[in-house]
């Protein structure tokens, strides 16, 4: 006996029952979803100057957008630059005063 | 294979005439309902899956370009819509193959009941497997177009048969009488 064989004896094509290529046509047919495929996302339809307009638009609004948030990352690195500024001056003062309390 | 009046048309008409259609499902129907009737060893499961990938071939007609393209894109949904099936579908014990009843002793009965017994063993592979023996032993596949239609490492294809030949092996051999 071989496993081979027996496996392709075991496992050999099947037809359905009688009328299943014409139950599936009629299925077919009469599935609305399967007659046309509705698309879920159509390409709105704008005359091309409105397309080169909003593409404008938008890359005027980035512009401005980046040129803001730059400008704001500058602001709080110079207010980090302050501050840090200030503590190294308090430390100092500190040490300072601590040296000239020893000296006395 | 195809007929050449089907061959061509595609895909242009099929849609658009039902014995076309209809011609072409019954070319391929025993492929598909044999696979899903295999792997699910339920007939009427298998058919309402079969008809399910037939009018999922019917929206995807427009888009197929050869016989050859219908044939690779039926026995790649099917496997796949079996896979997903039976991982999506709970009722079935999903216990793997080692724990699975010895199958009863064949007796003297010969082919039909050890065929019977044969197709319980492959119903009970985990579902990458049971798909590759179905594919290799129902289609006549070989190993690399089996990991083309499964879109699948050759090495695991092999590995899959392998395993679960030495498995239907190893559970045949311990039923009564039967050496193979």
């Amino acid at each position: 006996m071989n496993l081979d064989d027996e496996l392709r004896a075991a496992l050999r094509r099947e037809e359905p029952s009688r009328g299943f290529a014409q139950r599936v046509v009629t299925r077919a047919q009469s599935s609305p979803a399967t007659k046309a495929a509705i698309p879920i996302f159509q390409p709105v339809r704008l005359p091309r100057m409105m397309w080169a307009a909003a593409m404008a638009a938008m890359l005027v609004i980035g512009f401005a957008a980046t040129s803001e948030y730059r400008q704001m990352k500058a602001e709080r690195a110079a207010h980090e630059a302050v501050m840090a500024l200030r503590i190294a001056a308090n430390k100092l003062n500190m040490t300072r005063d601590k040296v000239l309390r020893l000296e006395n | 294979m195809f007929t050449q009046g089907i061959a061509a048309d595609i895909p242009e008409t099929m849609t658009d005439d039902p014995e076309q259609f209809a011609e072409l499902v019954r070319e391929h129907q025993a492929m598909v309902f044999s696979m899903a009737c295999r792997y699910l060893r339920n007939r009427a499961l298998a058919e309402e899956i079969a008809q399910d990938v037939f009018l999922q071939l019917y929206r995807k007609l427009p888009t197929l370009e050869s016989p050859d393209h219908v044939l690779h894109w039926l026995r790649w949904v099917t496997a796949h819509r079996l896979i997903d099936h039976s991982r999506q579908e709970k009722r079935r014990p999903q216990s793997p193959l080692e724990d699975a009843p010895e199958p009863a002793a064949p007796a003297d009965s010969g082919d039909p009941l050890l065929s019977d017994i044969l197709r319980d063993l492959v119903a009970a592979l985990p579902e990458n497997a049971r798909v590759v023996m179905i594919l290799r032993y129902q289609e006549d596949l070989d190993p690399m177009d089996i990991a083309r239609a499964l879109d699948m490492p050759i090495a695991t294809v092999k590995s899959h048969l392998q395993r679960s030949l030495a498995l239907l092996r190893d559970k045949l051999s311990r039923t009564k009488g039967v050496g193979i």
